[in-house]
């Protein structure tokens, strides 16, 4: 029987189609792989079937019942649940307010504490999830947290579980738990839906695989004896042959110290986040710092920057001024309602008097000099993609010709074709000389670019391992055409320092 | 001298306690608000109108009670106006509430002029009836001595158990903290908003009727930014109900300083004496040790 | 034009004519008649030189302390402070001026302008500090600032400056005066109306400049946008927003300069009447832009002139309300109309 079926499910934001004629099945008690790169539509078509979008057309039928869902109230009564892939916490609540939220249990208008805790207490212990329910969110861990997001989908009774991007933040160990757990979901019999971009997982897990590329369905496939060829699906995701990238290093050459932090402690709100940290950044090199969010790279950022004082430690800066790219594009990276050029002038600008032609100019050499996509030059950068607002960050960042540069996850929500661009560029300051901090949690990404690699863990650097150690113990981990990308020692034994199990 | 033994003594503890109700009416209007996250500046706003409301239907129909739950329903009229402006059309809510006060001043100063023929006071009318139970009882008789105070007391009770024991509360404050995640579990986020903001509306309308009630008329300015201040003990009290109300305290404390230093009579320049509670404010703003954390979503228009 | 330029217009336009239909409602609903009071407004105010100047001469404190209040706003300042500022600023130029009298009136002039805006500006600085120190709001430290300072004055007028019996400091000699426009142009004799009005409009010019055309007010305004990311883009927030606080408040003391010097010649206890909160309504109106505040003013100033001009029938507190149904309508309406233009377009 099928859990769930789509049939001609179309969905457009404005003129852009997310989903266009999906069509395909889920059978029950099956672990089902939605696969395909950055904006091919599978979060839409999730979010649809959660109820947080309404198709413009098309059906869906849940358990051979065909159904309309206009919020996620709807999908929940259907025994549909969803992990975000942000999740969707509140931090100052505890693990048991936010699961019970919007389904309390209770007693008159009294919150019934005593069932509720009962009730938790049951399904962690069933399923092995090991979380305090007395926990407040902002005291858990990532993979804490996302054990919450599950004992939300159980609570619910939730028999169709939907899972977006759930090993993103999850170090090598980690995923390994939380497979087992969606092994335990399996022998329960409930349906699992895994939207992911990551093949070797996949092919280990997977019963079947739907794959969207540019809002349509492009390939289906069943996993017989997890027998998957990986190289099938990469292109069938990209639609090209291969994705490895070649990027020429030039030699390292006279490097010198530009920042040299030893034994940084520095606390946080009575948390200490950085524990006796030493770093330091060398001139010509890109220096990639690997790590679970959270371990201490927005601090480190923080000092580098200048933003924070209140630190222990030797901290040394030979660099005036710093470049940085920062994580959160929106949030800290840019001011959405100014144009490209009014972005660029805001930071750069030489003059103290400006002129809307002259903010035209600017713009217009950006968008020559970046290859930014875009119809009007006057237009907000609020209205660009994503991979087109941080082309314009980083050409502002790299204006200046400042020594250090700082670039954070550069190429997070970024299309393939703004992702290799950015890459290029990065290398290309390398080359020219300058100091690169690259923080990222894409260990491919890292791997690719570093010449020097620290694998940052509670507040310190547990292990640098340098370009020789890098090439030596990667076997092309930049490529995912090998199969055997999982199975490299120095990649499983990173993930292990990750989360700090040193052996 | 006198000024210290008058302090020391319990009447000025009873005085204080009294004096401390349209602060924590206030101040509870506003954690409510923003408990929903909504930033609710208009409290001075909404005090002044129920103040004159109450002042204004109790003289015109001789009836008091009337003019209590006409004042309550304006009160909410607007609180639901607002929440118009706040929720539904997302504009910000700093100056929204700004406009609000903006308006409603207007309004009363003109209705002021208008139907009593001044720009300062109405004519006097009987307050509310006291509540005469315990007034035999000395010090407890003399705070509890009206209906809405005792209702106050109850209030630092009562608010902490609908924030957090209740179903409401928990998605209430969900609305404020993370309204993205409340609303990922079906919660409808902004009619919880509505609900705070209608919460907000009807406690300030009691502390504006205490006011005028207490005063046996309304006068143009005579809520003096207590509204204001009620914001203040909110923050101060970091948005907990039983904290809030050691905050008020403190500001009562210097009302009815204020007002024992000018009933005895003290060298002190009287305007320097009443900018007292004004100035406290800002000072233990200042001297606020430690970051406010107010609810996570409080402000963003969602 | 561009779109939000005609967001602009459209908006302000609807918002006129709502407050227009409401307050016509609200004069029928007290039996008054909508037609006399309009006309009456009308002939009080266009009809003559002396009602153009004199609304003209209204006009004046209000597009002062409007761009003021803009440079605040458009960093996100919520400046509800400018009563309380204004006040300290033109209180201690009518000291000082007293002081200095015998020197030249251009030296006059010049030192009153600069410590009153020192002075004003730091009223405006304390604020500042609080919210880039301890993360207070700035709305609740500048009201509470206005009722402080309004103490402050009236203590230092009762028991050292005023004259005897009054709420006001003594006069200036008249040769310390600024002119009267109408000594220039005659068709504004009788009013107020002083050279003041060209000092309002070169502050506007000013600040229109220095917030759209140079680096630093595309650097106020982008804290205002987005201060999280102007910070990690590298602006000195906590810098840009003191001066911004310290700018803005300063340039309301010169509300002062019209009443002392082009007006009464003293600092008078209740000179303000408010203007500090009305100018937030004009700012509002004019979307914070200090070319608009002259017409928002120009606006304000008509209701306020034509206020006392009616208020043989009608209660000249009508105009508060009209200002507070004013903002009310703009704040909604252009909400209402941007998100009109957002379905219909793309962004």
């Amino acid at each position: 029987m099928l859990a769930v079926e789509f049939s001609n499910v179309c969905k457009k934001f404005g003129n852009f189609s997310a989903n266009e004629n999906i069509s395909f099945g889920i059978k029950k008690n099956s672990v089902h792989c939605v696969l395909g790169e950055n904006g091919a539509g599978k979060s839409t078509l999730m979010k649809i079937l959660f109820g947080m979008h309404i198709p413009d057309s098309g059906s869906i039928k849940i358990f051979d019942e065909e159904v309309k869902f206009s919020s996620p109230h709807d999908a929940i009564a259907k025994k549909i649940g969803m992990v975000h892939q942000h999740f969707m916490l509140i931090d100052d609540f505890t693990v048991a307010e936010n699961v019970i939220l919007g389904n309390e249990l209770t007693k008159g208008i009294e919150i019934d504490f005593k069932s509720v805790n009962k009730t938790l207490g049951e399904l962690i212990k069933k399923y092995n999830l090991n979380i305090d329910p007395h926990r407040k969110i902002s005291r858990l861990s990532i993979s804490e947290q996302q054990k919450v997001e599950i004992l939300k989908l159980l609570y619910r009774e939730s028999e169709i579980l939907i899972f977006d991007e759930p090993t993103a933040v999850l170090s090598p160990v980690e995923v390994a738990e939380f497979f087992n757990v969606i092994e335990e979901f399996r022998a329960n019999g409930k349906t699992i839906i895994l939207i992911t971009h990551k093949l070797n997982e996949v092919k280990q897990i997977s019963d079947k695989v739907s794959i969207l590329r540019r809002g349509k369905l492009v390939h289906e496939e069943e996993n017989v004896n997890n027998s998957m060829d990986i190289r099938t699906l990469s292109s069938a995701i990209t639609g090209n042959a291969t994705l490895s990238e070649t990027m020429e290093k030039a030699g390292v050459q006279e490097n010198n110290v530009i920042v040299e932090m030893t034994d940084i402690k520095l606390k946080r709100e009575n948390v200490k986040i950085l524990n006796g940290l030493n770093l330091t950044l060398m001139s010509g090199e890109i220096y990639g710092l690997c790590g679970v969010e959270g371990n201490g790279q927005n601090e480190i950022i923080d000092i580098i920057a200048g933003f924070e004082n209140n630190y222990e430690g030797g901290y040394k800066n030979e660099s005036e001024n710093i470049s940085l790219v920062p994580d959160d594009r929106i949030r800290k990276g840019m001011i959405s309602e100014y144009t490209i050029g009014e972005n660029i002038f805001l930071k750069n600008g030489k003059t103290n008097f400006i002129s809307q032609s002259t903010l035209e100019n600017i713009s217009k050499e950006i968008i020559k000099n970046y290859d930014v996509r875009v119809s009007d030059t006057n237009s907000n950068l609020g209205s660009l993609s994503g991979g087109n607002q941080q082309k314009v960050i980083i050409a502002r960042e790299l204006e200046p010709g400042n020594e250090l540069l700082i670039f954070s996850h550069p190429t997070r929500g970024v299309d393939i074709n703004a992702t290799l661009f950015i890459h290029s560029k990065i290398i290309e300051e390398r080359n020219k000389g300058k100091s690169i901090l690259l923080i990222s949690s894409d260990l491919d990404e890292l791997a690719g670019l570093s010449d020097r690699l620290g694998v940052l863990y509670n507040g310190k650097i547990v292990k640098t391992i340098d370009s020789q150690e890098l090439k030596n113990g990667f076997l092309k981990a930049g490529d995912i055409t090998s199969n055997d990308a999982l199975n490299v020692p120095l990649y499983e034994q990173i993930g292990k320092l990750m989360i700090g199990i040193t052996n | 001298m006198e000024i210290i033994t008058a302090i020391l003594s319990l009447s000025f503890l009873a005085q204080m306690l009294r004096l401390m109700t349209p602060f924590y009416l206030g101040a509870s209007a506003a954690n409510f608000s923003e408990r929903g996250g909504v930033i609710n500046i208009s409290i001075e706003g909404f005090m002044n109108l129920s103040a004159f409301s109450f002042a204004l239907f109790s003289i015109i129909t001789h009836n008091v009670t009337a003019g209590f739950f006409i004042s309550i329903l304006i009160n909410i009229i607007f609180s639901i106006l607002f929440a118009f402006f706040t929720v539904k059309l997302k504009i910000n809510q700093i100056v929204t509430g700004v406009g609000f006060n903006l308006l409603i001043a207007g309004i009363t100063k003109f209705l002021l002029v208008l139907i009593f023929n001044s720009s300062s006071n109405t004519e006097r009318f009987e307050g509310l009836p006291d509540f005469t139970l315990l007034q035999s009882i000395p010090f407890v008789g003399s705070i509890f001595s009206d209906y809405i105070t005792i209702f106050c007391f109850a209030l630092i009770f009562i608010s902490g158990f609908i924030l957090f024991r209740t179903k409401f509360g928990l998605r209430l404050r969900s609305a404020g903290e993370n309204p993205g995640a409340a609303e990922s579990l079906g919660i409808k986020v902004r009619l919880y908003k509505l609900y705070g903001i209608m919460i907000s509306g009807f406690l300030s309308a009691l502390a504006g009727i205490w006011l005028a009630s207490n005063q046996n008329s309304y006068s143009d300015g005579m809520i003096a930014g207590r509204g204001y201040i009620a914001l203040a003990a909110m923050i101060i009290g970091k948005w907990k109900p039983v904290n809030i109300f050691f905050a008020c305290l403190l500001f009562s404390a210097f009302e009815a300083l204020e007002i024992t230093l000018q009933i005895s009579g003290t060298d002190l320049p009287s305007q320097l004496i009443q900018m007292l509670p004004y100035l406290i404010t800002v000072l233990v703003l200042i001297g606020f040790i430690g970051k406010t954390k107010p609810p996570a979503a409080d402000g963003i228009p969602y | 034009m561009s779109r939000k330029a005609k967001i602009n217009l459209i908006s302000i336009s609807l918002s006129l004519a709502a407050t227009l239909i409401i307050i016509t409602l609200l004069l029928l609903l007290i039996n008054k008649n909508p037609i006399e009071i309009f006309s009456i407004i009308f002939s009080e105010v266009f009809a003559s030189g002396y009602g153009i100047g004199q609304t003209l001469f209204k006009a004046t404190p209000l597009i002062i302390c409007g761009c003021g209040l803009a440079i605040c706003f458009h960093a996100s300042l919520f400046n509800i402070g400018a009563e309380g500022q204004l006040n300290a600023g033109s209180f201690v130029i009518a000291i000082i001026a007293l002081q200095i009298q015998d020197l030249p009136f251009p030296l006059i002039l010049l030192i009153c302008i600069v410590c009153g805006f020192v002075i004003s500006g730091v009223f405006g600085l304390i604020p500042a500090y609080i919210k880039v120190k301890k993360d207070v709001s700035e709305v609740i430290t500048t009201i509470m600032l206005n009722f402080i300072i309004l103490a402050l004055i009236n203590y230092f007028l009762v028991d050292f400056f005023a004259v005897k019996s009054t709420m006001r400091t003594q006069e200036l000699n008249d040769n310390n005066m600024l002119f009267k426009l109408s000594e220039f142009i005659p068709f504004f004799k009788g009013s107020s109306l002083n050279a003041s009005f060209i000092l309002a409009i070169i502050i506007s010019v000013i600040s229109y400049v220095f917030i759209y055309k140079t680096k630093f007010g595309y650097r106020i305004r982008a804290i205002g946008f987005n201060e999280t990311a102007s910070k990690y883009i590298g602006l000195k927030t906590n810098k840009i927003i003191l001066i911004s606080f310290f700018t803005g408040a300063g340039i309301t003391s010169l509300v002062g300069i019209n009443f002392i010097f082009g007006y009464k010649g003293f600092y008078e206890a209740g000179f303000s009447n408010n203007i500090g909160f009305t100018a937030i309504a004009v700012a509002l109106l004019a979307k914070n832009n200090p070319l608009g505040i002259i017409f928002s003013a120009l606006l304000f100033a008509i209701l306020d002139y034509g206020g006392l001009s009616i208020n043989q029938l009608v209660p000249k507190e009508i105009m508060l309300v009209v200002q507070g149904i004013i903002i009310l309508s703009i704040l909604s309406i252009d909400k209402l109309v941007t998100q009109y233009f957002e379905r219909r377009g793309a962004v």
